[in-house]
């Protein structure tokens, strides 16, 4: 049986280590989301001091989610979100991961081992959320904190928010270098075999 | 009679916002069986928020995903049909109006791929394919705007006279390469056949197949069920975490062609983005799918 966690963010490494593949989690607190790989390169030009950010990433949730952002004269609404394909951001998420000490980060699609292993180090999980759930994920703002980068396409931008009730979202890389994904396609490949004989014996 | 400029426009507009908002009847159907057959317990989780989530769209009047894709339609025109306007014109301009006046707004996903500059507009948009209906009165348009999600993993392979054999070890090995990433339980078409051109789009049509329904091809019935059952036991399940509901429905369509023979895979996510309507030649609209 999945264990069910209610976080508050922000969450101490402890609770982090204690999540375990499978568990199904709730999100109250403050979130960073981010859709684009421009985005994820500005901030590694951040991390290289080329640039400011527009608020600190410092142990920050980073959830790879696109918003529909508007300014109004009461400040930024959020119309709409939902989450990305996270393996995009592969090639970059280790380093971002690392320098931040990320506690969470969450998407569709996972990440790579080298992720996984930045993860691991620094005590960090990765959550997958639904993908095509954006009137689900969009009643759970509470409210805008910050968006930063707004010369960027709404979904690019990078957005701090308030969320309540976010989820349920599931472990997929837990903070001790255990990788759902990678699990679930190592034993893909090992049942192919017997698969392909069973349909060469369907097919007669 | 004739269908008149005005009626492709708001049509072909109305096609693109409604298919946004509410998935089409025979997922939800899908949605349900799997909910009942699935045998991973996350995964019956994941799979009825997804209908808990088709459901608030629907009933909210909001999106169920937020990339609303690239405007994609499919226009068969009857033979016994007359135009008084412009139809080219009509569906772009229906687009323009959709894009100016849609609520929530629509994302920027129209992308050039010379700049990855976004925007609403764009070369070749929306992206049109047109086939005639011998003998009919009403042209018949389907909407099905692809997103990124889904999008980016359809590929093609040129074969040449390969066996069934062959063909369904790399339909296989396509969908392990997704490792699934396309927001799964998938529709998964397949084209065998053609020419390079001819098969993809056979792919591509076979992902917008109404599900449940049943191949009138005996080979390609039994082709269907096997990959199915295979894909099944892969164990991806929804959203990619774990489960049997990889698939909603395996598609295969083919075409004669020469000893080459392609082979396409293309895939539709969960949300079986697609809506469909016959506009007649005396004006009316009659609502397909």
């Amino acid at each position: 049986m999945p264990k069910t966690h209610h976080l508050t963010l922000p969450v101490d490494r402890d609770a982090i280590r204690a999540l375990e593949l499978g568990d199904l989690v709730f999100i109250d607190g403050e979130i960073v989301m981010t859709a684009g790989l421009p985005t994820h390169k500005r901030i590694l030009e951040a991390m290289d001091g080329k640039r400011e950010l527009p608020f600190p990433l410092d142990g920050a949730a980073l959830f790879h989610l696109g918003s529909y952002s508007v300014d109004t004269p009461d400040g930024f609404e959020i119309l709409y979100m939902n989450p990305t394909t996270s393996t995009r951001f592969n090639p970059v998420m280790p380093a971002i991961i690392r320098h931040f000490g990320l506690t969470l980060v969450c998407g569709k699609g996972g990440l790579d081992a080298a992720s996984a292993e930045a993860m691991r180090e620094v005590g960090c999980v990765y959550l997958s959320i639904l993908g095509g759930g954006a009137a689900l994920h969009s009643d759970a703002i509470r409210k805008v904190v910050d968006v930063g980068w707004t010369d960027l396409v709404s979904h690019y931008r990078m957005v701090k928010m308030q969320v309540e009730g976010l989820g349920p979202l599931t472990v997929e890389i837990d903070a001790h270098g255990h990788n759902g994904y990678d699990l679930r396609q190592q034993s893909a490949r090992d049942r192919l075999p017997a698969l392909l004989a069973e349909m060469n014996a369907a097919r007669g | 009679m004739a269908i008149s400029y005005e009626a492709v426009r708001d049509l072909t507009a109305n096609l693109y916002e409604w298919s946004l908002k509410k998935i089409p009847e025979d997922a939800k159907r899908a949605l349900e069986t799997a909910i009942e057959i699935e045998s991973n317990e996350t995964a019956r989780k994941v799979l009825s928020m997804m209908r808990n989530s088709a459901q608030r769209a629907e009933e909210s009047d909001r999106f169920v995903c937020s990339d609303s894709g690239v405007p994609v339609y499919f226009v068969k025109v009857g033979t016994r049909v007359q135009f008084s306007g412009d139809v080219k014109r009509a569906i772009s301009d229906g687009f323009a109006h959709l894009v100016e006046t849609i609520q929530p707004p629509l994302l920027k996903h129209v992308t050039n791929p010379l700049t990855n500059e976004r925007g609403h507009a764009g070369k070749d948009m929306p992206i049109v394919s047109w086939d005639m209906l011998d003998g009919a009165d009403y042209i018949d348009v389907t909407c099905a705007p692809k997103a990124l999600g889904s999008g980016r993993w359809a590929e093609l392979k040129i074969m040449s006279f390969p066996t069934l054999q062959e063909i369904e070890e790399y339909v296989l090995d396509v969908v392990i390469r997704t490792a699934a990433q396309q927001c799964p339980p998938v529709t998964i078409g397949v084209g065998i056949g053609g020419t390079f051109d001819h098969c993809a789009k056979l792919a591509k049509m076979a992902t917008i197949r109404p599900l449940g329904s049943i191949n009138p091809v005996p080979e390609l019935a039994a082709m269907e069920e096997r990959l199915m059952t295979a894909i099944a036991k892969l164990g991806y399940g929804p959203m990619g975490t774990g489960g049997d509901t990889t698939a909603l429905a395996v598609h295969v369509d083919y075409a004669s062609g020469h000893g080459f023979t392609p082979v396409a895979v293309s895939f539709n996510c969960w949300i079986s983005r697609r809506t469909r309507a016959r506009l007649y030649d005396d004006g009316h609209v009659e609502r397909v799918e």
